[in-house]
Protein backbone atom coordinates (compact mmCIF):
# COMPACT_ATOMS: atom_id res chain seq x y z
CA UNK A 1 0.00 0.00 0.00
CA UNK A 2 1.46 3.37 -0.54
CA UNK A 3 -0.35 7.15 -0.19
CA UNK A 4 -2.40 8.72 -3.14
CA UNK A 5 0.42 10.59 -5.09
CA UNK A 6 1.28 12.56 -8.72
CA UNK A 7 1.91 9.17 -9.91
CA UNK A 8 -1.97 8.50 -9.49
CA UNK A 9 -2.92 11.92 -10.88
CA UNK A 10 -0.89 11.22 -13.82
CA UNK A 11 -2.26 7.30 -14.68
CA UNK A 12 -5.90 8.97 -14.10
CA UNK A 13 -5.24 11.37 -16.79
CA UNK A 14 -3.18 9.35 -19.11
CA UNK A 15 -6.35 6.80 -19.22
CA UNK A 16 -8.39 9.77 -19.80
CA UNK A 17 -7.40 9.36 -23.79
CA UNK A 18 -9.30 5.90 -24.18
CA UNK A 19 -12.39 7.51 -22.74
CA UNK A 20 -11.75 10.62 -25.15
CA UNK A 21 -10.63 7.55 -28.15
CA UNK A 22 -13.61 5.52 -27.72
CA UNK A 23 -15.97 9.01 -27.87
CA UNK A 24 -14.39 9.79 -31.21
CA UNK A 25 -14.09 6.40 -32.38
CA UNK A 26 -18.28 5.63 -32.17
CA UNK A 27 -18.92 9.52 -33.02
CA UNK A 28 -16.74 9.14 -36.51
CA UNK A 29 -18.15 6.17 -37.39
CA UNK A 30 -21.81 6.46 -35.41
CA UNK A 31 -22.90 9.60 -36.59
CA UNK A 32 -22.83 9.12 -40.55
CA UNK A 33 -24.40 6.16 -39.92
CA UNK A 34 -26.88 7.97 -37.43
CA UNK A 35 -27.78 9.93 -40.98
CA UNK A 36 -28.49 7.22 -43.25
CA UNK A 37 -30.56 5.17 -40.61
CA UNK A 38 -32.76 8.83 -40.07
CA UNK A 39 -33.01 9.04 -43.78
CA UNK A 40 -33.96 5.95 -43.95
CA UNK A 41 -36.73 6.03 -41.50
CA UNK A 42 -38.07 9.03 -42.91
CA UNK A 43 -37.53 7.36 -46.83
CA UNK A 44 -40.57 7.62 -49.15
CA UNK A 45 -39.87 3.41 -49.09
CA UNK A 46 -41.82 1.48 -47.50
CA UNK A 47 -39.82 -1.34 -47.20
CA UNK A 48 -36.15 0.98 -46.15
CA UNK A 49 -38.63 2.34 -43.45
CA UNK A 50 -39.27 -0.69 -41.72
CA UNK A 51 -35.59 -2.03 -42.31
CA UNK A 52 -34.34 0.77 -40.34
CA UNK A 53 -37.02 0.63 -37.66
CA UNK A 54 -36.18 -2.89 -37.37
CA UNK A 55 -32.54 -2.33 -36.72
CA UNK A 56 -33.14 0.54 -34.43
CA UNK A 57 -35.02 -1.57 -32.43
CA UNK A 58 -32.91 -3.72 -32.04
CA UNK A 59 -30.05 -2.19 -31.12
CA UNK A 60 -31.55 -0.04 -28.63
CA UNK A 61 -33.55 -3.25 -26.71
CA UNK A 62 -30.14 -4.77 -26.17
CA UNK A 63 -27.60 -3.51 -23.06
CA UNK A 64 -24.93 -1.52 -24.11
CA UNK A 65 -22.68 -4.36 -22.30
CA UNK A 66 -24.69 -6.97 -24.17
CA UNK A 67 -23.31 -5.16 -27.51
CA UNK A 68 -19.81 -5.50 -25.70
CA UNK A 69 -20.34 -8.99 -24.95
CA UNK A 70 -21.51 -9.69 -28.27
CA UNK A 71 -18.68 -8.53 -30.54
CA UNK A 72 -15.97 -9.69 -28.32
CA UNK A 73 -17.05 -12.93 -26.79
CA UNK A 74 -20.00 -13.60 -28.38
CA UNK A 75 -18.73 -13.34 -31.95
CA UNK A 76 -16.19 -15.94 -32.03
CA UNK A 77 -18.91 -18.91 -30.55
CA UNK A 78 -21.34 -18.12 -32.64
CA UNK A 79 -19.93 -17.03 -35.86
CA UNK A 80 -16.25 -18.07 -35.46
CA UNK A 81 -14.64 -14.51 -36.03
CA UNK A 82 -12.15 -13.17 -33.28
CA UNK A 83 -11.63 -9.74 -33.84
CA UNK A 84 -8.91 -7.41 -31.54
CA UNK A 85 -11.02 -6.22 -28.35
CA UNK A 86 -10.52 -2.35 -30.14
CA UNK A 87 -12.51 -3.85 -33.07
CA UNK A 88 -15.10 -5.26 -31.09
CA UNK A 89 -15.63 -2.19 -28.90
CA UNK A 90 -15.77 0.20 -32.15
CA UNK A 91 -18.36 -1.56 -33.62
CA UNK A 92 -20.83 -1.95 -30.58
CA UNK A 93 -19.81 1.49 -29.61
CA UNK A 94 -21.00 2.46 -33.16
CA UNK A 95 -24.08 0.48 -33.20
CA UNK A 96 -24.69 2.31 -29.76
CA UNK A 97 -23.98 5.17 -31.40
CA UNK A 98 -25.66 4.77 -34.90
CA UNK A 99 -29.18 3.88 -33.57
CA UNK A 100 -29.86 6.47 -30.66
CA UNK A 101 -28.44 9.42 -32.74
CA UNK A 102 -30.18 7.94 -35.58
CA UNK A 103 -33.46 8.14 -33.95
CA UNK A 104 -33.04 11.34 -32.26
CA UNK A 105 -32.16 12.96 -35.58
CA UNK A 106 -35.06 11.02 -37.47
CA UNK A 107 -37.80 12.91 -34.76
CA UNK A 108 -35.86 16.36 -35.58
CA UNK A 109 -36.36 15.88 -38.90
CA UNK A 110 -39.83 15.14 -38.97
CA UNK A 111 -40.20 17.75 -36.80
CA UNK A 112 -39.57 20.23 -39.44
CA UNK A 113 -42.83 21.28 -42.02
CA UNK A 114 -43.90 19.10 -44.62
CA UNK A 115 -44.23 22.26 -46.13
CA UNK A 116 -40.90 23.26 -46.04
CA UNK A 117 -39.87 20.42 -48.17
CA UNK A 118 -42.84 21.40 -50.65
CA UNK A 119 -41.32 25.22 -50.23
CA UNK A 120 -38.09 24.17 -51.98
CA UNK A 121 -38.96 21.61 -54.50
CA UNK A 122 -41.61 24.52 -55.69
CA UNK A 123 -38.69 26.38 -56.53
CA UNK A 124 -37.05 23.77 -58.18
CA UNK A 125 -34.09 22.33 -56.11
CA UNK A 126 -33.12 19.14 -55.92
CA UNK A 127 -33.98 16.77 -52.98
CA UNK A 128 -30.61 17.16 -51.72
CA UNK A 129 -30.41 20.62 -51.48
CA UNK A 130 -33.83 20.76 -50.16
CA UNK A 131 -32.47 18.74 -47.53
CA UNK A 132 -28.82 20.39 -46.80
CA UNK A 133 -30.13 23.73 -47.24
CA UNK A 134 -33.63 24.29 -45.33
CA UNK A 135 -34.66 20.93 -43.71
CA UNK A 136 -31.28 20.21 -41.70
CA UNK A 137 -30.11 23.29 -40.54
CA UNK A 138 -33.98 23.48 -38.64
CA UNK A 139 -33.73 19.81 -37.60
CA UNK A 140 -30.07 20.57 -36.64
CA UNK A 141 -31.75 23.34 -34.06
CA UNK A 142 -34.47 21.29 -32.59
CA UNK A 143 -32.06 17.71 -32.29
CA UNK A 144 -29.33 19.72 -30.39
CA UNK A 145 -30.72 19.52 -26.81
CA UNK A 146 -31.05 15.71 -27.02
CA UNK A 147 -28.06 14.90 -29.29
CA UNK A 148 -25.45 16.14 -26.59
CA UNK A 149 -27.44 14.64 -23.62
CA UNK A 150 -26.47 11.51 -25.83
CA UNK A 151 -23.70 12.61 -26.03
CA UNK A 152 -22.86 12.92 -21.96
CA UNK A 153 -24.77 9.49 -21.92
CA UNK A 154 -21.98 7.94 -24.07
CA UNK A 155 -19.13 9.69 -22.41
CA UNK A 156 -20.23 7.67 -19.65
CA UNK A 157 -21.22 4.50 -21.54
CA UNK A 158 -17.22 4.43 -22.09
CA UNK A 159 -16.70 2.88 -18.96
CA UNK A 160 -17.88 -0.36 -20.54
CA UNK A 161 -14.86 -0.75 -22.58
CA UNK A 162 -13.02 -1.28 -19.07
CA UNK A 163 -14.48 -4.80 -18.66
CA UNK A 164 -12.90 -6.05 -22.37
CA UNK A 165 -9.86 -4.68 -20.40
CA UNK A 166 -9.47 -0.94 -21.71
CA UNK A 167 -7.78 1.17 -19.46
CA UNK A 168 -10.30 3.86 -19.20
CA UNK A 169 -11.00 6.83 -16.85
CA UNK A 170 -13.21 4.25 -14.58
CA UNK A 171 -11.06 1.29 -14.72
CA UNK A 172 -8.11 3.17 -13.65
CA UNK A 173 -9.99 4.87 -11.34
CA UNK A 174 -10.47 1.11 -9.69
CA UNK A 175 -6.36 0.21 -10.24
CA UNK A 176 -5.57 3.75 -8.34
CA UNK A 177 -8.27 2.64 -5.37
CA UNK A 178 -6.88 -0.76 -5.09
CA UNK A 179 -3.14 0.32 -5.13
CA UNK A 180 -4.04 3.51 -2.40
CA UNK A 181 -6.82 1.68 -0.32
CA UNK A 182 -7.92 5.47 -1.11
CA UNK A 183 -11.41 4.52 -2.74
CA UNK A 184 -13.60 7.36 -1.55
CA UNK A 185 -10.81 10.11 -2.91
CA UNK A 186 -9.92 8.39 -5.80
CA UNK A 187 -13.76 7.67 -6.99
CA UNK A 188 -14.42 11.45 -6.29
CA UNK A 189 -11.45 12.55 -8.08
CA UNK A 190 -12.94 10.39 -11.52
CA UNK A 191 -16.57 11.66 -11.01
CA UNK A 192 -15.29 15.52 -11.09
CA UNK A 193 -13.19 14.23 -14.60
CA UNK A 194 -15.90 13.14 -16.26
CA UNK A 195 -18.03 16.09 -14.68
CA UNK A 196 -15.44 18.67 -16.52
CA UNK A 197 -15.64 16.87 -19.57
CA UNK A 198 -19.39 16.73 -19.85
CA UNK A 199 -19.92 20.35 -18.43
CA UNK A 200 -18.28 22.08 -20.95
CA UNK A 201 -20.33 20.32 -23.79
CA UNK A 202 -23.51 21.41 -22.29
CA UNK A 203 -22.47 25.01 -21.66
CA UNK A 204 -21.44 24.57 -25.44
CA UNK A 205 -24.66 23.44 -26.62
CA UNK A 206 -26.55 26.05 -25.57
CA UNK A 207 -24.60 28.90 -26.71
CA UNK A 208 -25.01 27.14 -30.04
CA UNK A 209 -28.45 26.85 -29.38
CA UNK A 210 -28.82 30.42 -29.04
CA UNK A 211 -26.72 31.19 -32.10
CA UNK A 212 -28.79 28.90 -34.68
CA UNK A 213 -32.04 30.26 -33.20
CA UNK A 214 -30.88 33.75 -34.84
CA UNK A 215 -34.42 35.02 -35.33
CA UNK A 216 -35.23 35.29 -31.69
CA UNK B 1 -51.62 27.45 -78.00
CA UNK B 2 -52.40 28.55 -74.51
CA UNK B 3 -49.84 28.67 -72.01
CA UNK B 4 -51.76 25.85 -69.73
CA UNK B 5 -53.94 22.91 -71.53
CA UNK B 6 -55.57 21.30 -68.71
CA UNK B 7 -57.65 18.15 -70.54
CA UNK B 8 -60.52 15.79 -68.88
CA UNK B 9 -58.67 15.57 -65.65
CA UNK B 10 -58.97 13.19 -62.63
CA UNK B 11 -57.96 12.93 -59.15
CA UNK B 12 -58.91 10.68 -56.73
CA UNK B 13 -57.77 10.49 -52.92
CA UNK B 14 -58.81 7.37 -51.45
CA UNK B 15 -62.00 7.00 -52.32
CA UNK B 16 -63.07 11.07 -52.98
CA UNK B 17 -62.79 11.55 -56.58
CA UNK B 18 -61.74 15.05 -56.22
CA UNK B 19 -61.83 16.23 -59.77
CA UNK B 20 -63.84 14.62 -62.51
CA UNK B 21 -62.63 15.29 -65.70
CA UNK B 22 -61.70 18.93 -65.64
CA UNK B 23 -60.45 20.53 -68.59
CA UNK B 24 -59.41 24.28 -68.82
CA UNK B 25 -57.16 27.07 -71.12
CA UNK B 26 -55.37 29.66 -69.35
CA UNK B 27 -53.46 32.45 -72.42
CA UNK B 28 -50.16 33.79 -71.69
CA UNK B 29 -50.76 36.85 -70.00
CA UNK B 30 -54.30 35.93 -68.88
CA UNK B 31 -55.33 36.51 -64.86
CA UNK B 32 -57.78 33.45 -64.46
CA UNK B 33 -59.54 33.10 -60.99
CA UNK B 34 -60.81 29.88 -59.57
CA UNK B 35 -63.81 30.10 -57.08
CA UNK B 36 -66.26 27.59 -55.27
CA UNK B 37 -67.08 26.07 -52.32
CA UNK B 38 -64.47 24.42 -50.20
CA UNK B 39 -63.82 20.93 -51.79
CA UNK B 40 -64.48 21.77 -54.82
CA UNK B 41 -61.14 20.86 -56.30
CA UNK B 42 -59.69 23.96 -56.83
CA UNK B 43 -56.64 23.86 -54.80
CA UNK B 44 -55.29 20.37 -55.89
CA UNK B 45 -56.15 21.41 -59.79
CA UNK B 46 -53.67 24.53 -58.44
CA UNK B 47 -51.42 21.81 -57.28
CA UNK B 48 -51.70 19.59 -60.29
CA UNK B 49 -50.46 22.33 -62.55
CA UNK B 50 -46.74 21.95 -61.18
CA UNK B 51 -46.50 18.28 -60.50
CA UNK B 52 -47.38 18.52 -56.84
CA UNK B 53 -49.90 16.22 -56.90
CA UNK B 54 -49.91 13.63 -59.61
CA UNK B 55 -53.03 13.04 -61.94
CA UNK B 56 -54.67 9.52 -62.27
CA UNK B 57 -55.72 10.51 -66.22
CA UNK B 58 -55.84 13.52 -68.43
CA UNK B 59 -52.96 15.93 -69.02
CA UNK B 60 -51.60 19.24 -68.16
CA UNK B 61 -49.15 20.79 -70.55
CA UNK B 62 -47.52 24.29 -69.95
CA UNK B 63 -45.95 25.98 -72.39
CA UNK B 64 -45.98 23.20 -74.83
CA UNK B 65 -44.77 20.54 -72.47
CA UNK B 66 -46.48 17.62 -70.77
CA UNK B 67 -46.64 18.35 -66.69
CA UNK B 68 -46.05 15.03 -64.59
CA UNK B 69 -44.22 14.36 -61.10
CA UNK B 70 -41.89 12.15 -62.80
CA UNK B 71 -40.75 14.43 -65.78
CA UNK B 72 -37.08 15.00 -66.53
CA UNK B 73 -36.72 18.34 -66.15
CA UNK B 74 -39.10 18.62 -63.06
CA UNK B 75 -36.65 20.93 -61.43
CA UNK B 76 -36.43 23.55 -64.32
CA UNK B 77 -39.79 23.62 -64.70
CA UNK B 78 -40.69 24.46 -61.68
CA UNK B 79 -38.56 27.18 -61.65
CA UNK B 80 -40.80 28.42 -64.54
CA UNK B 81 -44.22 28.03 -62.51
CA UNK B 82 -44.14 29.65 -58.71
CA UNK B 83 -46.58 29.06 -56.34
CA UNK B 84 -47.54 31.07 -53.50
CA UNK B 85 -49.44 29.37 -50.37
CA UNK B 86 -51.98 30.10 -48.12
CA UNK B 87 -49.39 29.57 -45.36
CA UNK B 88 -46.87 31.44 -46.78
CA UNK B 89 -43.94 28.81 -45.81
CA UNK B 90 -41.10 31.32 -45.69
CA UNK B 91 -37.64 29.52 -44.64
CA UNK B 92 -37.71 30.52 -41.02
CA UNK B 93 -34.25 29.51 -39.76
CA UNK B 94 -33.02 32.57 -43.36
CA UNK B 95 -33.13 36.44 -43.30
CA UNK B 96 -35.42 37.69 -46.05
CA UNK B 97 -32.36 38.39 -48.24
CA UNK B 98 -31.33 34.60 -48.18
CA UNK B 99 -35.49 33.17 -48.27
CA UNK B 100 -35.34 34.80 -51.88
CA UNK B 101 -32.11 34.28 -53.07
CA UNK B 102 -31.36 30.62 -52.14
CA UNK B 103 -32.91 28.88 -54.99
CA UNK B 104 -31.64 31.44 -57.60
CA UNK B 105 -28.13 30.80 -56.34
CA UNK B 106 -28.80 27.15 -55.90
CA UNK B 107 -30.04 26.39 -59.38
CA UNK B 108 -27.31 28.82 -60.61
CA UNK B 109 -29.86 31.02 -62.10
CA UNK B 110 -27.19 34.28 -60.92
CA UNK B 111 -24.03 34.79 -59.26
CA UNK B 112 -23.10 35.97 -55.69
CA UNK B 113 -22.38 38.81 -56.62
CA UNK B 114 -25.59 39.64 -58.07
CA UNK B 115 -27.64 37.97 -55.12
CA UNK B 116 -28.21 41.06 -52.59
CA UNK B 117 -29.17 43.55 -56.22
CA UNK B 118 -31.43 40.85 -56.89
CA UNK B 119 -33.27 40.59 -53.38
CA UNK B 120 -33.68 44.29 -53.34
CA UNK B 121 -35.08 44.52 -56.64
CA UNK B 122 -37.81 42.42 -56.10
CA UNK B 123 -38.54 43.29 -52.50
CA UNK B 124 -38.65 46.73 -54.01
CA UNK B 125 -41.50 45.59 -56.33
CA UNK B 126 -43.62 44.07 -52.78
CA UNK B 127 -42.83 47.31 -51.56
CA UNK B 128 -40.72 45.75 -48.44
CA UNK B 129 -36.98 46.65 -49.02
CA UNK B 130 -36.75 48.18 -46.33
CA UNK B 131 -36.78 44.10 -44.93
CA UNK B 132 -34.10 42.75 -46.71
CA UNK B 133 -32.05 42.02 -43.73
CA UNK B 134 -34.85 40.90 -41.24
CA UNK B 135 -35.94 37.30 -39.93
CA UNK B 136 -39.28 35.92 -41.37
CA UNK B 137 -41.04 35.84 -37.98
CA UNK B 138 -40.26 40.03 -37.26
CA UNK B 139 -42.76 40.44 -40.10
CA UNK B 140 -46.44 40.54 -40.20
CA UNK B 141 -48.42 38.00 -41.53
CA UNK B 142 -49.03 40.36 -44.82
CA UNK B 143 -45.07 40.95 -44.93
CA UNK B 144 -44.57 37.29 -45.16
CA UNK B 145 -46.92 36.58 -47.98
CA UNK B 146 -45.63 39.16 -49.70
CA UNK B 147 -41.88 38.30 -49.21
CA UNK B 148 -43.12 34.56 -50.41
CA UNK B 149 -44.33 36.43 -53.75
CA UNK B 150 -41.10 38.54 -53.83
CA UNK B 151 -39.42 34.98 -53.45
CA UNK B 152 -41.18 33.01 -56.24
CA UNK B 153 -40.56 36.30 -58.51
CA UNK B 154 -37.03 36.29 -58.03
CA UNK B 155 -36.91 32.74 -60.43
CA UNK B 156 -38.77 34.87 -62.80
CA UNK B 157 -41.30 32.64 -63.60
CA UNK B 158 -43.56 32.93 -66.57
CA UNK B 159 -46.57 31.47 -64.98
CA UNK B 160 -47.38 32.32 -60.94
CA UNK B 161 -50.04 30.32 -58.86
CA UNK B 162 -51.60 31.41 -55.82
CA UNK B 163 -53.62 29.10 -53.47
CA UNK B 164 -55.87 31.24 -51.16
CA UNK B 165 -52.46 33.39 -50.44
CA UNK B 166 -55.10 35.80 -48.49
CA UNK B 167 -57.15 33.07 -46.18
CA UNK B 168 -54.61 33.56 -43.59
CA UNK B 169 -54.07 36.68 -43.08
CA UNK B 170 -55.73 39.25 -40.62
CA UNK B 171 -58.64 41.54 -42.82
CA UNK B 172 -56.66 44.50 -42.65
CA UNK B 173 -53.65 42.93 -43.84
CA UNK B 174 -54.99 41.71 -47.07
CA UNK B 175 -55.22 44.09 -48.86
CA UNK B 176 -51.28 45.11 -49.00
CA UNK B 177 -50.95 41.56 -50.26
CA UNK B 178 -53.64 41.81 -53.35
CA UNK B 179 -52.18 45.39 -54.27
CA UNK B 180 -48.93 43.48 -54.96
CA UNK B 181 -50.97 40.99 -56.85
CA UNK B 182 -52.68 43.51 -58.84
CA UNK B 183 -49.03 45.16 -59.78
CA UNK B 184 -48.16 42.13 -61.17
CA UNK B 185 -51.15 41.30 -63.36
CA UNK B 186 -50.74 44.90 -64.48
CA UNK B 187 -46.94 44.34 -65.74
CA UNK B 188 -48.68 40.42 -67.74
CA UNK B 189 -47.59 38.15 -65.68
CA UNK B 190 -49.75 34.99 -66.19
CA UNK B 191 -51.94 34.35 -63.02
CA UNK B 192 -53.89 31.65 -61.88
CA UNK B 193 -55.72 31.79 -58.28
CA UNK B 194 -57.38 30.43 -56.12
CA UNK B 195 -59.17 32.96 -53.52
CA UNK B 196 -62.79 33.44 -51.46
CA UNK B 197 -61.70 37.62 -52.53
CA UNK B 198 -64.85 38.18 -54.77
CA UNK B 199 -64.34 41.97 -55.12
CA UNK B 200 -60.40 41.34 -56.33
CA UNK B 201 -61.86 38.37 -58.32
CA UNK B 202 -64.72 40.66 -60.34
CA UNK B 203 -61.93 43.59 -60.48
CA UNK B 204 -58.86 42.26 -61.52
CA UNK B 205 -59.85 38.80 -63.20
CA UNK B 206 -59.84 38.32 -66.64
CA UNK B 207 -61.74 35.18 -66.41
CA UNK B 208 -63.69 33.56 -63.65
CA UNK B 209 -63.77 29.52 -63.74
CA UNK B 210 -66.51 28.43 -61.06
CA UNK B 211 -66.07 25.22 -59.84
CA UNK B 212 -68.41 22.93 -58.51
CA UNK B 213 -68.11 18.96 -57.28
CA UNK B 214 -64.89 18.74 -58.85
CA UNK B 215 -66.21 19.51 -62.65
CA UNK B 216 -65.76 23.34 -63.79
CA UNK B 217 -69.00 24.24 -63.66
CA UNK B 218 -69.48 27.66 -65.15
CA UNK B 219 -66.60 30.48 -66.54
CA UNK B 220 -66.52 33.21 -67.95
CA UNK B 221 -65.72 37.38 -67.82
CA UNK B 222 -66.56 38.68 -64.25
CA UNK B 223 -68.91 40.92 -65.05
CA UNK B 224 -70.98 38.53 -66.86
CA UNK B 225 -71.01 35.67 -64.40
CA UNK B 226 -71.39 37.75 -61.13
CA UNK B 227 -74.05 39.68 -63.07
CA UNK B 228 -76.10 36.91 -64.74
CA UNK B 229 -74.92 33.03 -62.71
CA UNK B 230 -76.56 30.48 -65.71
CA UNK B 231 -76.48 27.79 -62.66
CA UNK B 232 -78.35 27.89 -59.72
CA UNK B 233 -75.32 26.88 -58.19
CA UNK B 234 -73.29 29.53 -58.88
CA UNK B 235 -76.02 31.80 -58.43
CA UNK B 236 -76.42 30.29 -54.36
CA UNK B 237 -72.44 30.41 -54.05
CA UNK B 238 -72.53 34.23 -55.34
CA UNK B 239 -74.96 35.27 -53.16
CA UNK B 240 -73.59 33.07 -49.78
CA UNK B 241 -70.04 34.72 -50.53
CA UNK B 242 -71.34 38.65 -50.32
Amino acid sequence: MRSFSLIDFVSLFAALRWTVALVVLALLFGAPLALGLALGRISRFASLRWAMAACIQVIQSVPLLGLLFFFYFGMPVFLGIQVPALVAVTVAYTLYTAAFLGEIWRGGLEAVKQAQWEAGACLGLSAWQQFRHIIAPQALRLSLPPTVGFLVQLIKGTSLASILGFVELARAGQVVSAATFQPLLTYALVAAIYFALCLPLTLWSRSLEARLDGSR
Amino acid sequence: MALVEIRDVRKTFGKVEVLKGVSLDVEEGEIVTIIGRSGSGKSTLLRCINALESVDSGEIWVEGQKVHAKMSDLKKFRQRVGIVFQAFNLFPHLKVERNITLAPLLTGRIEKAKARALAEDVLTRVGLADKIDAWPEQLSGGQQQRVAIARCLAMAPHLMLFDEVTSALDPELVGEVLKVMEAMAEQGMTMILVTHEMGFARNVADRIVFMHQGRVWEQGPPAKLFANPETPELASFIASAK
